[in-house]
């Protein structure tokens, strides 16, 4: 007996492939984990049993008949809350949908499953995708597998944490300003935002259009270089038109390591106010690790990346403003009862629908975008927005990938920060690659020396270099091996494998 | 109220039309694969996308971008290769994602004309002394009292060359297009319960998604237009255009194209604009030209009285001729409008838009132009076969098989067939008479074997037998005579037996001439024909 959290994405396609266990077996594994692991992670909105069986023996009788399985059949996987799957409810963790069931499935959803994926559970996230702790979700907190008194980091705060407690082996999160990979970080796994327009955004409840992507979160690159082969092997995705063919093998350059590559370090956001030093003795440490393996160290400068945070503060609420003018309870979604007229229902759904963040971000959307105020902000914003983007090109001349950290600490405690602002300035290290619209990765890199809590460090490549990217986190694993798995607390509870 | 010749005499209409076209051609609708239908059953023909559901993205209808781009083509706009769309944002449930999809400054189209060739009585509307160049008078700085979505205006000259010119019977007028843009049409709404159809005081609202994201273009005009006749005109030409390039259905009873109608009045030689108040319900050529000559004299009779002109939207009613009061625009709408970032900016290539100009066949005035050439035809009447482009066909068709000239074809197509279509509920593509049928009718009336009273009865026999209009002819006994000897035998024999009458034709009481042609048919058994009898009474009586 083992417990299934061991297992690799790949081992477990193996494994079912070679019927050393039943997809059903590895979908009841993962089930029995949630259910001892789960009260005290409180990752999932949801658990959806059903879907995840039915398609384990879709996959065993697919099996029993001699057919081919795909490459990640029985792998089970948690989907983010804003991500549609018929025959669950998307809640994007507002009381606004808490009721809501979408007639239709997200491209990035049906591919998984396509690729063999079991359905699990849907995650929870910070409501409509505002925050970086995952602690604005109407739904409740999700605790942080490591050190269940800290957050998990957010947005996508339960799909990393089911992945870093065990409780699935892949999920899918997505990230508008770092809300994959600052939830890595937090939770010590590894999540990746692929560039802008590699993964299609169809039936992803939207934040911000032009910033937000879907990605993977995994334990190991591998995995993750599994679950990109699944979202982009199909080709572009015609029902996303902002969407593009990115017709790689991602595991295909895998182990080639990085002998002679240049790796170029940020030290401004190293060295950056409020990055502490555990996190910056981390960042060093990986850069020396890369120079072992052969990889050449070069000095990165990124004129106006200070201004990204700016920038992300007028495009995303503008866009979010947008995006969410929609959810009015007319047609679905929390509807006061009672109201005399359509504008006094509209306002009051509204008002009790949302929470103070969406509240917030709509608000100063609405703001920012009216005649007189357009031009001096969101006019604006976009001319940073090219002048970041130039910023990286030319440092991709200088280097084939950039070395920062994913965020400025650890995860911090529930209710630590309570100002907006702070809350913030904590995206300091990720929100310019949503800018830009650049891939970018994190690694798990140890634990800090201080709280003994996951650190990782930050990959971003150039657009459409992701393939690339894995390669980097792939050397950076292996500097590191041993360290990342599932946490301590969590491993082997529940959820064995025959 | 004065009439609006009086008013015209004191004052300047300045007037632009907003028309929203339906692309009722199409398969499907703008941003997704739902059918474009107007016979389904409500709500039949919706998806995630045109729901608004939450995650649904837009896709554009690759061939809703060829329709508009030949729209501009076939009014002389530029072309935009680089344009994007945008989001409007307004609450309210006809448009289910809360902003609809349209375009911002840049449209596929921008700066376009259509000409106007105004004649007869429509002339008359316009005073002898209204300026000759309406651009100078109306600035493209003009365009935020008069833009439809406060568009900029990019290039003041772009319209080409172009002043009033006078002609014989009239004058024409080029009439500057600021742009054309692409949208997305809203859900139609019906309220149940109350007493004006209107959501406030309604029990029920109904909403059907069908129509929600079916393609539609809206033409802005710059304020050139000058009185009501011109702006129905303006209309009637810009629904040829689109019928002959095949885009829409163009019917404004169904609303498939609608038409909005913006006015201010100003004294004579005033170069600033007054205070514009926007038309609305102006759903048929009648209404647009009622409903702005109302206004006009309205405006007239506000300012007379010292009053002032509120920035107010107007609602005609047709039955009682007059315009109401809808609401009234104390501030701007604020749409908040910015770049949709779930479509990417558009990138035209030369070989798609001369792609799409090889598809528009030859427009109504070239067609005209060709007929009053080719066939010599009088010009009104090649602009009025060439308005439809199956009447046009038809015409062609048929004077290739005429013997005796396509003219005769023309009077008997527009004097003769067209009512017998209309009275019939047909038209040119429905038609139950052949063009060899009206070539053969036209070729008789050419002859002067019938009269044209006669080519009636020969028509509507052609189309209930199929026969020809010889063997019509004939089996009736309705041919005239024509050899000359025999007619005049004729005339001979009246003139002897009407000598009266005679005598006074010769002293200058030549309305007799009637009474002496009738004699000649009643003597002839109505075989003769009454034009060539007199002409030979004439001959004979000087």
């Amino acid at each position: 007996m083992r417990s299934f959290d061991e297992l690799s994405a790949a081992e477990i396609a193996a494994g079912v492939a070679a019927g050393d266990f039943s997809a059903e077996e590895v979908a009841r594994a993962s089930l029995d984990a949630i259910e001892a692991r789960e009260p005290s992670i409180h990752a999932f909105l949801q658990v959806t049993e059903e879907l995840a069986l039915e398609r384990a023996r879709e996959l065993d009788r697919a099996r029993a008949a001699g057919e081919k399985l795909p490459p990640l059949a029985g792998v089970p996987l948690a989907v983010k809350d804003n991500m549609n799957l018929i025959g669950s409810r998307t809640t994007c963790g507002s009381r606004m949908l808490e009721d809501y069931e979408s007639p239709y499935t997200a491209t990035c959803v049906a591919r998984m499953v396509e690729a063999g994926c079991l359905p699990v559970a849907k995650a929870n996230m910070d409501e409509f995708a505002f925050g970086s702790s995952t602690e604005t979700s109407y739904f409740g907190k999700t605790a942080n597998p490591w050190d269940v008194e800290r957050v998990p980091g957010g947005s996508s705060g339960g799909s990393a944490a089911a992945v870093a407690a065990g409780e699935v082996t892949l999920a899918l999160g997505s990230d508008t300003g770092g809300s994959i990979r600052q939830p890595a970080s937090f939770c010590g796994v590894v999540g990746l935002k692929p560039t802008y327009g590699a993964v299609s955004r169809y039936g992803v409840v939207a934040f911000g259009s032009s910033l937000d992507q879907v990605g993977p979160f995994g334990r190991r690159v591998e995995d993750v270089a599994l679950a990109m082969n699944a979202l982009v092997g199909p080709g572009r995705d015609p029902l996303d038109s902002t969407s593009q063919d990115c017709p790689v093998d991602f595991l295909e350059h895998l182990e080639d390591g990085v002998r002679g590559l240049r790796i170029g370090v940020v030290s401004e956001l190293v060295e950056a106010r409020g990055v502490s030093a555990e996190v910056k003795a981390v960042v060093y440490a990986a850069a020396r690790a890369l120079q072992d393996q052969g990889a050449e160290l070069v000095e990165v400068a990124l004129p106006h990346i200070e201004d990204s945070i700016a920038a992300y503060y007028v495009i995303g609420p503008c866009e979010a403003f947008s995006n969410l003018a929609r959810f009015d309870g007319v047609r679905y979604g929390y509807q006061e009862p009672g109201c005399a007229t359509l504008a006094e229902q509209s306002e009051k759904s509204r008002a009790k629908g949302f929470g103070a963040e969406a509240k917030r971000r709509q608000m100063l959307g609405a703001y920012l975008l009216s005649s007189g105020v357009y031009d001096r902000y969101y006019y604006k914003a976009q001319q940073a927005r090219t002048l970041i983007t130039r910023s990286y090109a030319n440092a991709f001349e200088k280097a084939d990938v950039l070395l920062l950290p994913s965020s400025p600490r650890t995860a911090f405690k529930f209710g630590e920060i309570s100002d907006p602002t702070e809350m913030y300035a904590s995206d300091l290290c990720t929100i310019s690659s949503n800018i830009a619209g650049n891939g970018s990765i994190s690694v798990p890199a140890g634990l800090g020396r201080e709280t003994g809590l996951p650190v990782a460090v930050q990959l971003q490549g150039p657009a459409f270099k992701d393939r690339r990217l894995l390669t980097f986190a792939r050397a950076v694993e292996r500097a590191f091996e041993g360290e990342c798995a599932v946490a301590p607390a969590f491993a082997g509870k529940g959820g064995e494998l025959a | 109220m004065k009439t609006l010749s009086e008013v015209l005499r004191d004052w300047e209409a300045v007037i632009g039309l907003e028309v929203h076209t339906e692309l009722t051609t199409l398969e499907t609708k703008m941003f997704c694969g739902c059918r474009l239908s107007h016979e389904d059953d409500p709500n039949a023909d919706v998806c995630p996308v045109c729901l608004g559901l939450p995650g649904a993205l837009p896709v554009p209808n690759k061939e809703a971008i060829r329709s508009i781009v030949k729209a501009g083509l076939a009014t002389d706009c530029e072309i935009q290769k680089r344009s994007m769309f945008y989001r409007k944002h307004y609450f309210y449930p006809d448009m289910a994602k809360n902003f609809q999809t349209t375009q911002g400054p840049v449209a596929f189209c921008m700066h376009g004309h259509l000409d106007l060739e105004i004649r007869g009585q429509g002339a008359a509307e316009l005073p002898a002394d209204a300026p000759e160049d309406r651009r100078a008078s109306t600035p493209s700085s003009a365009m935020n009292a008069h833009g439809g979505t406060g568009a900029l205006a990019l290039d003041e000259d772009a319209a080409g060359e172009g002043l009033l010119t006078r002609t014989d019977d009239g004058y024409t007028v080029p009439i500057r297009i600021l742009r054309i843009h692409m949208e997305e049409d809203a859900a139609k709404m019906t309220h149940l319960g109350g007493s004006e159809g209107r959501i406030g005081g309604a029990a029920e609202s109904l909403i059907d998604y069908n129509r929600c994201g079916t393609p539609l273009i809206e033409l802005v005009t710059e304020p050139d237009l000058r009185t009501p006749e011109e702006a129905r005109l303006f209309m009637e030409k810009l629904r040829r255009v689109f019928l002959a390039i095949g885009i829409s259905d163009c019917s404004l009873e169904s609303g498939s194209m609608r038409c909005d109608g913006n006015v201010s009045l100003r004294r004579k030689g005033e170069t600033t604009l007054g205070t514009k108040t926007e038309l609305k319900n102006l759903n048929s050529f009648k209404s647009l030209h009622d409903g702005l000559e109302y206004e006009i004299c309205r405006q007239a009779q506000v300012l007379e009285e010292g009053g002032v002109v509120l920035q107010e939207t107007r609602h005609f009613e047709p039955a009682r001729k007059r315009t109401v009061v809808m609401r009234v625009k104390e501030t701007a709408d604020d749409y908040r409008l910015f770049p949709d970032p779930d479509l990417a900016p558009f990138d035209l290539s030369d070989d798609f838009i001369e792609s799409c100009r090889a598809e528009l066949g030859e427009l109504p005035d070239a067609k005209r132009d060709r007929f009053e050439a080719t066939f010599n035809l009088k010009r009104a009447d090649a602009e009025a076969l060439a308005a439809d482009p199956a009447l046009a066909s038809f015409f062609e068709t048929a004077a290739g098989a005429a013997a005796r000239g396509a003219v005769s074809v023309a009077n008997v197509l527009l004097n003769v067939v067209l009512g017998q279509w209309r009275a019939a509920g047909e038209d040119a593509k429905s038609s139950s008479l052949t063009p060899a049928q009206v070539a053969g009718l036209a070729d008789l009336v050419a002859e002067g074997a019938i009269v044209s009273a006669q080519a009636r009865e020969v028509a509507a026999a052609m189309a209930e037998t199929g026969e020809s209009a010889e063997a019509i002819v004939d089996a009736r006994g309705l041919r005239q005579e024509t050899d000359d000897d025999a007619l005049m035998a004729v005339v001979e024999q009246v003139l002897a037996a009407c000598p009266d009458q005679a005598a006074q034709y010769r002293s200058g009481n030549t309305k007799v001439i009637g009474y002496l042609v009738g004699q000649c048919m009643r003597a002839c058994n109505g075989t003769g024909n009454p034009k060539r009898f007199n002409e030979l009474l004439r001959e004979s009586l000087t």
